[in-house]
């Protein structure tokens, strides 16, 4: 894995979703080099704060080498990240840790809660690529917050939320039938991935079936500081930025998982 | 050199290039593997960072086997930071490296709190000197003791290792802080409090460094929130000998070497030949001025 540190111009901001800014950049490099799951440190610029902040890449084109971020306002530095115009410059480090594992035959179901879709365009684009048979089920709080189902070409989309506003009235996971014989991809907030794991386990769906884009609090990105620790179900912690992000879900103690706290 | 805690054992820094460095200081490292604290572990206070890690690291007999003889093959020296529960901890990695090819040296963690009492080694002038002596006698290798600055003062604790016989010190270490989630109402660390780091931090570091320098006939390692070349001149005008990078180490892999080329920018610029030539100016406070 190469790591490159390297200015990467911003070329386009919209709002995909309510409450959230995907920033489109340019940087060859990045757009060429990233695996579907793999995450950057984008260095903020806001008063006060220090620490890059962690993203994972949504979707990157190699050809025209732009990549896209999509994320919400949490605290400073991702207001200062969403206030990024075309031509702004950014300070990129990346790409980081491991993307998802795609190889296999099944059918793909991907399960998104909230802003935990931010990670799937450009892992369904790549599904589908591998002649995938792939499922969307996106959970929101609100039909507005959630990202448009033509963001996912090639896959049959299901939609939940929270208020009954737009597709199911509940949690994503319960979209879920009949899935024993299928590779899950998931990402969301803490207690979504716990329901996830208990449905799993009532299903008989084996937990290393399904792959996980963590979400911890990060330092440094680089496996130096120790503070992205995951608590792995063999005892101890594994390391977010350099085991994952992605990993199988059966490494994790889901039990201890705490959720991720956002600044 | 970069701060113990901030460059792991120097194998997973891609960025950087090694060359920039005086030195490396390791992750601290105990008598057996420990797996550190649950999370949440780190967190951003203005300016600075909290950590509460739990000296999650393989244990001296790893370092000992897998880490020294690659270190060994390095232009780098590295230096061991060494942490425990007890002085009999301290001691036990002190002579497992003794005499080992590839460790340049030792750093003692003094901030780790003692079992025995539950009191830090460091917040105690006669814990720390009984500390430093007992692995002064353990080891031949280098040995700085790394002073924390949650104290009263510094320069007692600083002249009681000095006598112990620490070869130099470094200050500071991280100051005892904490910051809370107030949508969760709940402290952000798993363990409360942790040690803050950073920029926030310079300004305190930069007087426990100058108090250490004018008491002190070892030499001071300065450390704390240095992010730029100018930073790293205040801590040597301070009186450092030489400075230590931490935090920054994080943010910016290879500032290291921008803040030693900074350095080196300055020194050319101002017509100093090297380090040792640069000027300390006191300034005189004048009772009837």
């Amino acid at each position: 894995m190469t790591v490159a540190l390297a200015p990467a111009v911003v070329v386009e901001r919209s709002s995909p979703m309510r409450g959230a800014t995907e920033l489109v950049l340019r940087h060859p490099p990045s757009a060429g080099s990233v695996l579907p799951g793999q995450f950057f440190q984008i260095a903020v610029g806001a008063p006060h704060t220090i620490l890059r902040r962690p993203y994972s890449a949504a979707w990157a084109d190699p050809v025209s080498g732009r990549i896209g971020f999509i994320f919400n306002v949490v605290g400073a530095g991702s207001a200062w990240l969403a206030n990024r115009h075309e031509g702004h410059e950014l300070d990129l480090l990346g790409p980081l840790g491991r993307g998802f594992d795609l190889d296999g035959e099944r059918p793909a179901i991907v399960v998104a809660g909230g802003l935990g879709v931010a990670v799937f365009p450009g892992v369904v684009q790549a599904l589908v690529a591998h002649s995938r048979r792939v499922t969307v089920l996106l959970g929101a709080r609100t039909a507005a917050q959630l990202l448009p189902a033509d963001r996912f070409v090639g896959a049959q989309v299901q939609t939940a939320t929270d208020d009954g506003t737009a597709g199911y009235r509940g949690s994503v996971v319960d979209l879920l039938k009949g899935v024993t014989s299928n590779d899950l991809f998931a990402c969301g907030p803490t207690p979504m991935l716990q329901t996830l794991m208990r449905k799993a386990r009532e299903v008989e769906l084996p937990l290393s079936s399904i792959q996980v884009a963590l979400e911890t609090p990060m330092g440094c990105g680089l496996g130096t500081c120790l503070g992205c620790a995951a608590p792995r179900i063999a005892g101890g912690y594994l390391l977010t930025c350099q085991d994952g992000p992605c990993v199988r879900a059966d490494r994790i103690d889901w039990d201890r998982m705490t959720d991720a706290f956002h600044g | 050199m970069v701060a113990s805690g901030t460059f792991g054992y120097g194998f997973d820094a891609q960025l950087v290039d090694r060359s920039a460095l005086g030195a490396i200081v390791s992750k601290g490292t105990t008598p057996r593997p420990r797996e550190g604290n649950a999370p949440t572990r780190i967190g951003e206070t203005p300016s600075g960072m909290l950590n509460a890690i739990g000296l999650q690291n393989p244990g001296v007999e790893h370092v000992a086997r897998e880490f020294a003889p690659l270190w060994a093959t390095w232009e780098v020296p590295v230096i061991v930071n060494v942490a425990g529960d007890a002085i009999e901890d301290y001691v036990a990695v002190a002579r497992r490296l003794d005499g080992i090819a590839g460790i340049a040296g030792l750093e003692l963690n003094i901030s780790c709190p003692n079992v025995a009492n539950g009191l830090q080694f460091g917040l105690d002038p006669r814990l720390a000197a009984d500390l430093t002596h007992a692995v002064r006698r353990a080891t031949q290798l280098p040995l700085i003791v790394k002073l924390t600055p949650n104290v009263t003062d510094i320069v007692a604790v600083g002249q009681a290792v000095q006598a112990a016989g620490a070869d130099a010190v470094s200050a500071i270490n991280t100051f005892v802080g904490m910051a809370i989630d107030v949508r969760r109402r709940r402290p952000i660390l798993s363990r409360s409090s942790g040690g803050i780091s950073g920029p926030a931090i310079k300004p305190l570091a930069l007087q426990a460094v100058w108090q250490l320098a004018a008491a002190l006939s070892i030499p001071v390692i300065g450390i704390g929130g240095i992010t730029t070349p100018s930073d790293a001149l205040e801590f040597l005008l301070a009186g450092a000998a030489a400075v230590q990078l931490g935090t920054v180490n994080y943010v910016r892999p290879q500032a290291a070497r921008e803040v030693h080329d900074g350095i080196a920018t300055y020194l050319d610029e101002h017509g100093f030949g090297d380090l040792r030539a640069l000027p300390i100016r006191r300034s005189r406070v004048l009772a009837n001025a």
